[in-house]
């Protein structure tokens, strides 16, 4: 469960402006490359204090996979929601966009 | 002609191995259809559970609809310990119910892909537990919880077969809707597996209704063609094959 410590180990760095990405994929997953390029064109968009990019490799560690009950991939995870299959950009970014607000209201509410 | 015997699994269930020359053909895929409340999940449950318990083949059972502290409390009442049997590490209780708190809802899906996720989570259970039968109860959610119906077609079968390499008997339930006249919502349930059960549960009269079982078919076996008759008893389903089944 690499995966899950890296998760855990990032909230103690404790930057909680920065939206977390998780991209799911697999050895075999064909279409997962293209979803992977998509993914980093669009959020390298906001720059990169903006979000981290957590890969989980499903063929190397399913724990995570089934943790959060992902079994068709690729699929990105931004803050409680997520997308399978290649993704649109315009999507992605409305999503991001909505873990921001997320975040903001959570630090105000704090 | 010792190389025509087909290896049988035993599923365990009281009367349908007399069905099915003596088990199902081991590494095949198995589909059991009904419409709801005819028994599936019950019959897939004691497939695992015999398997762990009289057989000596530990078995995973990968839920997709009920979540296992439902499954558990509901099997006790058949006086199967699936709690127990998992502290023991001959089964696995996989969760991938819809009521798992973490999982991400789902905004948006394009076809473009496969069920490699799901095959690698099923496969890391099959080699912690080397198991030898999995169940995958029930492949009808899939028709809810993704849209593009051509792609789980195609993943289905790449599934299956990628379990039954690994050298597991794979059962696979599928639940029938209403009104229905095919196996599944997907039309090709049948196509998916080698052997098809059909459990019926037909009202016969105002006030009663009777249990039935058909092996509708079975590859590599001579097995009945008639439709017989089926209880859920304290101890799970069996199967009564010298009764024919009046209600069908």
């Amino acid at each position: 469960m690499a995966d899950k410590k890296k998760r855990k180990g990032s909230k103690k760095e404790d930057d909680p402006e920065k939206i977390e990405v998780v991209f799911f994929k697999s050895d075999s997953c064909a279409f997962c490359p293209r979803a992977e390029e998509v993914i980093r064109e669009t959020i390298e968009d906001f720059g990169s204090d903006v979000f981290t990019l957590k890969i989980v490799n499903v063929s190397e560690n399913p724990e995570a996979a089934e943790e959060f009950g992902i079994f068709a991939l690729p699929t990105v995870m931004i803050g409680g929601v997520s997308v399978t299959g290649i993704p649109e950009p315009d999507l992605l970014m409305k999503m991001v966009l909505g873990a921001k607000v997320l975040t903001k209201k959570k630090d105000g509410s704090k | 002609m010792s190389d025509h015997i087909i290896e049988r699994v035993k599923t365990g269930i009281p009367g349908l191995d007399e069905l099915i020359e003596g088990g199902f053909p081991k590494g095949d895929t198995i589909l059991v259809a009904g419409k709801a409340g005819t028994g599936k999940s019950i019959l897939a449950t004691q497939f695992i559970y015999k398997g762990a318990t009289e057989y000596d083949e530990p078995g995973v059972f990968v839920t997709l609809e009920e979540p296992p502290h439902l499954i558990k409390r509901n099997m006790i009442r058949f006086g199967m310990d699936l709690e127990k049997l998992e502290k023991e590490k001959k089964i696995s209780i996989v969760d991938l119910s819809p009521s798992k708190e973490v999982t991400p809802v789902t905004i948006g899906e394009y076809p473009s892909f496969d069920l490699s996720g799901l095959e690698a989570i099923i496969l890391n259970h099959v080699k912690k537990l080397k198991a030898k039968r999995v169940v995958l109860d029930t492949l009808s959610i899939m028709a809810y919880k993704f849209k593009s119906r051509d792609i789980l077609r195609e993943e289905f079968f790449k599934l299956t077969a990628n379990i039954t390499r690994a050298g597991c008997t794979l059962l696979l339930t599928s639940e029938i809707p209403a009104h229905h006249q095919g196996l599944g919502v997907f039309d090709i349930e049948a196509f998916l597996a080698s052997g098809v059960i059909v459990l019926y549960n037909e009202k016969i009269s105002d006030t009663s209704r009777s249990r039935s079982i058909e092996v509708l078919k079975l590859r590599g076996s001579k097995h009945s063609s008639r439709i017989h008759s089926m209880r859920i008893t304290e101890e799970g389903i069996r199967v009564w094959p010298g009764e024919i089944s009046p209600g069908v």
